[in-house]
């Protein structure tokens, strides 16, 4: 997503990438990001919820106003209410790319255990 | 530069070997090089937004995004995007993304592109505008950068003909 903010923003556009993972921004360079903890798939809020949604996307869209320099990650202040291994966001299945890659990532998770 | 009330654990959501898998593409320190930029010209009240989010979001009367290819080639996302009009709702899409619980999303259209949200805020004079065209990508490109000339370019030409000044964009 990133790479599409810095795609339309120097198309002319103004962007704001309300993100769950700020992290990528140092590998990517993204203009502007507003940082949610939320889980994946719900940056904006829980279903129905209209009064979080809302307060969640004001919050975002002063960020687009206060952003003066390329590059400025403002952090939002929002909790979501479960744990979470309660979020539920990962697909039902595995996905493809985390099957070819599983013994990738279980020796990733030992190297930071022993550096621990 | 990080502005902070709260300090946000991009991580705290993932499994800890995901986490850590993610972890070996990021680097640590401050992204260097130049990053392109454009000014917000107007004030909130005054600016045309849409709406791009990355979640695999199409119409109901449209080509779903191709799950099934991707089944077979790990490796390879959809690279094509959907135009979705403002005051489509959650009976009037459907969501294909094979690395996140879709579930949610077709419960309720605005947690992931609030296109309800934002014509709320047209009306009540937040925001100047909602454009008639919002769009989705699908957020999975493993790799491949493909995906701006054939997704974002063409989105990019739909919302200046429609007199787009600003974008909210929701990776999934």
């Amino acid at each position: 997503m990133g790479l599409a903010a810095r795609f339309l923003e120097e198309a002319g556009f103004s962007t704001l990438v309300l993100t769950p993972n700020p992290e990528w921004h140092r590998a990517v360079g993204i203009p502007r990001s507003a940082a949610i903890e939320y889980p994946y798939g719900r940056p904006v809020g829980q279903v129905v919820d209209r009064e979080g949604q809302r307060a969640v996307l004001l919050a975002a869209l002063s960020v687009l106003v206060k952003a003066q320099k390329p590059g400025e990650v403002w952090h939002l202040p929002f909790t979501w209410p479960e744990e979470p291994r309660e979020t539920d966001w990962q697909p039902p299945e595995m996905s493809p790319l985390i099957k070819i890659y599983l013994d990738e990532i279980k020796q990733a998770r030992k190297r930071e255990a022993r550096k621990l | 530069m990080e502005k902070r009330e709260k300090a946000i654990d991009g991580y705290r959501f993932l499994p800890p070997g995901l986490a850590a898998w993610v972890r070996t593409f990021i680097p640590e320190g401050a992204f260097k090089g130049s990053i392109p930029w454009t000014p917000l010209s107007k004030s909130l009240s005054q600016t045309s937004f849409a709406l791009v989010t990355s979640a695999g979001i199409s119409l109901r009367s449209d080509r779903p995004f191709d799950m099934e290819r991707e089944k077979r080639e790990p490796l390879w996302g959809d690279r094509s995007f959907r135009a979705i009009p403002r005051g489509m709702t959650g009976n009037d899409i459907d969501v294909n993304h094979l690395h996140i619980n879709t579930t949610y999303i077709k419960q309720d259209i605005n947690v992931m592109l609030p296109l309800a949200r934002m014509a709320e805020f047209e009306a009540e004079g937040i925001i100047g505008r909602l454009a008639p065209t919002s769009y989705s990508f699908y957020g999975y490109q493993w790799k491949n950068t493909d995906f701006l000339t054939e997704a974002i370019e063409p989105m990019s030409r739909g919302m200046k003909e429609e007199g787009v000044e600003a974008v909210l964009l929701t990776p999934a």
